[in-house]
């Protein structure tokens, strides 16, 4: 409850390459009522884990509460916030799923 | 029941056979389930099983069962239906289960691994829709997955925030063959609850402590999650703080004890609503801020300072800032407090003695209580709480939902742990007969009391058939007022005595002792207050079936103290249109 004012912030989010994780991923956003800006999925070079980029919206809630209830997907293995300036670059080139 | 005897790894046998193999290396004695078509290939090595199953009427009774099952053992409570409506049955309770963080899994039939998405006879996406409300579940297609998927679910709904966990499998994955392998390790790259507590956020709670002057214990379910009564009891008689416990911990502090202040929230006591505001700190352990505790969140506890220990890092910030975030397993949090407490009182000892006054004056000009109804008639409060004073504080209450469960929180003194079971975040009625069930099947030695209301009753009553037929003697109290009666109590209060369709007055239909009898169970009634005390003697020595007691009672009985939905804690009633005199407390 701490940021009121929107601001954006992007997240690398390393997920387990399963069916099912980007439904965990846009439910939690949705049922938490989270926005995403942006979201894209790709390989890494495991082909066990995927890479997702996501643009998160934050208005109403704290950066820390959308990456603690990210965290709790059993799914999410690891959250990192990158810089706003590389992050705009990666979802620009990247189709946009609105929330 | 045959003691299980381990499967070595290796060794051939049909997916379903792997699935039943799994469940007893789990350590699974109790199972409550009912089968189907697609989960019909597991139900033949089930047939074969140490362990119990115990076949319901209604999946969605077995799910609640496994609930209380699991809040009454501290154990995976483990539930089994098939495809389709039989899997959907069980999302009540699994919901149910993940707002009151209970350690549940259920298992389901799928519809052949070829045939999902055609929309195929009693096909439903079940992993899907129970995403939002199970901790983590799976859809297993092979066979050779099956037991890691079955080690993982009780892993993960055992440790951490306890919770529930889906396990789907197909048809074909429990015909084929397959080797059985369980697993020796579990290593789940994305799960790593943190149970130790960071030493540096022990030492600044006990600092921040220390410094207060009006602290409170504010206790929430987690405490009873982590088995940490006794060492709560001892952390808050080294402080000598004021507790409140909330819906969900009632009984993780004995009720009798000189500094519980009592129930906290909407309906809680003026002393333990007025404790949580007028603080300067609370000492959350294993609570979350619900909004029936807070009521209108930025009015609670303005000038409380926040120390929050949980399991959960979500919790922290969630609803309120924490001053100070203490995440780890709540017992394993008291444990390390109570030294670092004692050396920070030893240098500062703060003295609560005006604080601890103010609180007793409270708790002794505002006590929980009722008035008797003018015509003669039952109240409701009298009869649960005889209930309670006749029965014992070992007995294990479950309620379902509304008037009857916050009369059952309040009237009935909570002494230990795991004796107080309701669905406190879903707020699911119809919880508390198959609750009931579970606990006594957890605890067959303990007397196992129903608080339930008529509307609750009337909807999963059908789980006493499986209670008079498997020997599961539970005792049921409707606290019958013909009514929707916490419903129809805010239509008295917010809608002007409309009561828009919460009447179940129809001419004593259903008739409640004939129904327990046609399901094996012994009938009783009583709607005088000279019988009150010999049908609840008379019900507590029937021993070898269940007891359904259909108590009528007066029908305008309401719920005080109440903090309107919405409003400021600060705006608690003591009865209707009735503030407490607060200009005659020092405060």
């Amino acid at each position: 409850m701490t940021n009121t004012s929107r601001r954006q912030h992007t997240l690398e989010v390393l997920v387990e390459n399963a069916p099912g994780v980007l439904a965990r991923v846009a439910g939690l956003f949705s049922r938490r009522a989270f926005n995403i800006d942006s979201l894209n999925v790709g390989p890494t070079e495991n082909p066990a884990i995927s890479k997702m980029i996501i643009v998160v919206g934050v208005e109403g809630h704290s950066l820390e509460q959308v990456i603690a209830q990210l965290d709790k997907l059993i799914s999410v293995i690891s959250i990192k916030e990158i810089l706003t300036g590389a992050a705009t670059e990666v979802h620009d080139t990247q189709p946009d799923y609105q929330n | 029941m045959a003691k299980h005897v381990p499967t070595p790894n290796g060794t051939e046998m049909t997916g379903a056979t792997s699935l039943v193999k799994s469940l007893e290396a789990a350590g699974v004695d109790v199972m409550f389930g009912l089968p189907g078509g697609a989960i019909l290939p597991a139900y033949d090595p089930i047939f074969d099983s140490t362990i119990r199953h115990i076949l319901v009427r209604h999946e969605q009774g077995a799910g609640h069962a496994a609930t209380g099952y699991a809040q009454v053992t501290g154990r995976a409570g483990v539930c089994i239906a098939t495809s389709g409506p039989g899997a959907t049955n069980l999302v009540t309770p699994l919901m149910d289960a993940a707002m009151d963080s209970v350690p549940l899994v259920a298992i389901t039939g799928q519809v052949p691994s070829a045939a999902i998405g055609t929309d195929a006879f009693q096909e439903a996406d079940i992993r899907g829709i129970t995403m939002p409300f199970t901790k983590h579940n799976y859809l297993v297609t092979d066979p050779a997955e099956i037991p890691r998927a079955i080690a993982e679910a009780f892993h993960i709904a055992t440790t951490g925030r306890p919770g529930p966990v889906l396990v789907d499998v197909a048809k074909d994955a429990l015909q084929k063959m397959t080797k059985y392998e369980w697993p020796s390790s579990i290593n789940l790259a994305g799960y790593k609850p943190q149970t130790a507590p960071h030493a540096q956020a022990i030492s600044d709670a006990a600092a921040l402590i220390a410094q207060s002057s009006k602290p409170v214990f504010y206790v929430g379910g987690g405490v009873i999650k982590a088995d940490a009564h006794k060492e709560l009891r001892q952390l808050v008689e080294l402080l000598g703080a004021p507790v409140v416990t909330t819906l969900m911990a009632r009984g993780a502090f004995p009720d009798s004890h000189p500094l519980h202040m009592g129930m906290p929230g909407m309906h809680g006591t003026v002393a333990a609503v007025t404790a949580l505001q007028k603080a300067d700190l609370l000492i959350t352990l294993g609570a979350r801020f619900d909004d029936r505790v807070t009521g209108k969140l930025s009015t609670f506890a303005v000038n409380a300072k926040i120390l929050h220990a949980d399991i959960d890092p979500a919790e922290i910030g969630k609803n309120r800032h924490a001053d100070v975030a203490v995440v780890g397993d709540v017992k394993q949090t008291i444990v390390a407090l109570i030294p670092a407490l004692k050396a920070a009182l030893a240098k500062n000892q703060p003295d609560l003695s005006t604080w601890l006054r103010q609180m007793n004056s409270l708790k002794e000009t505002y006590p929980l209580g009722y008035d008797l109804p003018s015509d003669g008639s039952l109240s409701p409060q009298h009869v649960i709480e005889r209930i309670g004073k006749i029965s014992g504080t070992e007995t294990i209450f479950t309620a379902g939902v509304g008037q009857h469960q916050m009369w059952a929180s309040q009237f009935i003194s909570y002494e230990h742990p795991r004796t107080w079971l309701n669905s406190g975040g879903a707020g699911t009625m119809g919880y508390g007969v198959p609750a009931a069930m579970g606990a006594k099947v957890g605890a067959p030695d303990a007397t196992v009391w129903a608080i339930d209301g008529d509307g609750c009753f009337q909807m999963t009553n059908q789980e006493l058939v499986t209670c008079a037929l498997n020997n599961i003697p539970i005792k049921v109290a409707i606290i019958n007022n013909e009514s929707l009666g916490m419903v129809r109590q805010w239509q008295t209060l917010f809608y002007e005595g409309r009561y828009s369709n919460t009447s179940l007055d129809s001419k004593r239909v259903p008739n409640f002792p004939m129904l327990a009898e046609s399901m094996g169970c012994v009938g009783l009634s009583c709607e005088r207050p000279e019988d009150l005390d010999k049908t609840i003697e008379k019900a507590m020595s029937i021993n070898d079936q269940p007891v359904v007691v259909d108590f009528r009672v007066h029908r305008d009985a309401m719920v005080w103290p109440m903090v309107a939905a919405g409003t400021s804690n600060d705006e608690i009633m003591i009865a209707r249109a009735t503030a407490p005199d607060w200009d005659s407390q020092e405060l």
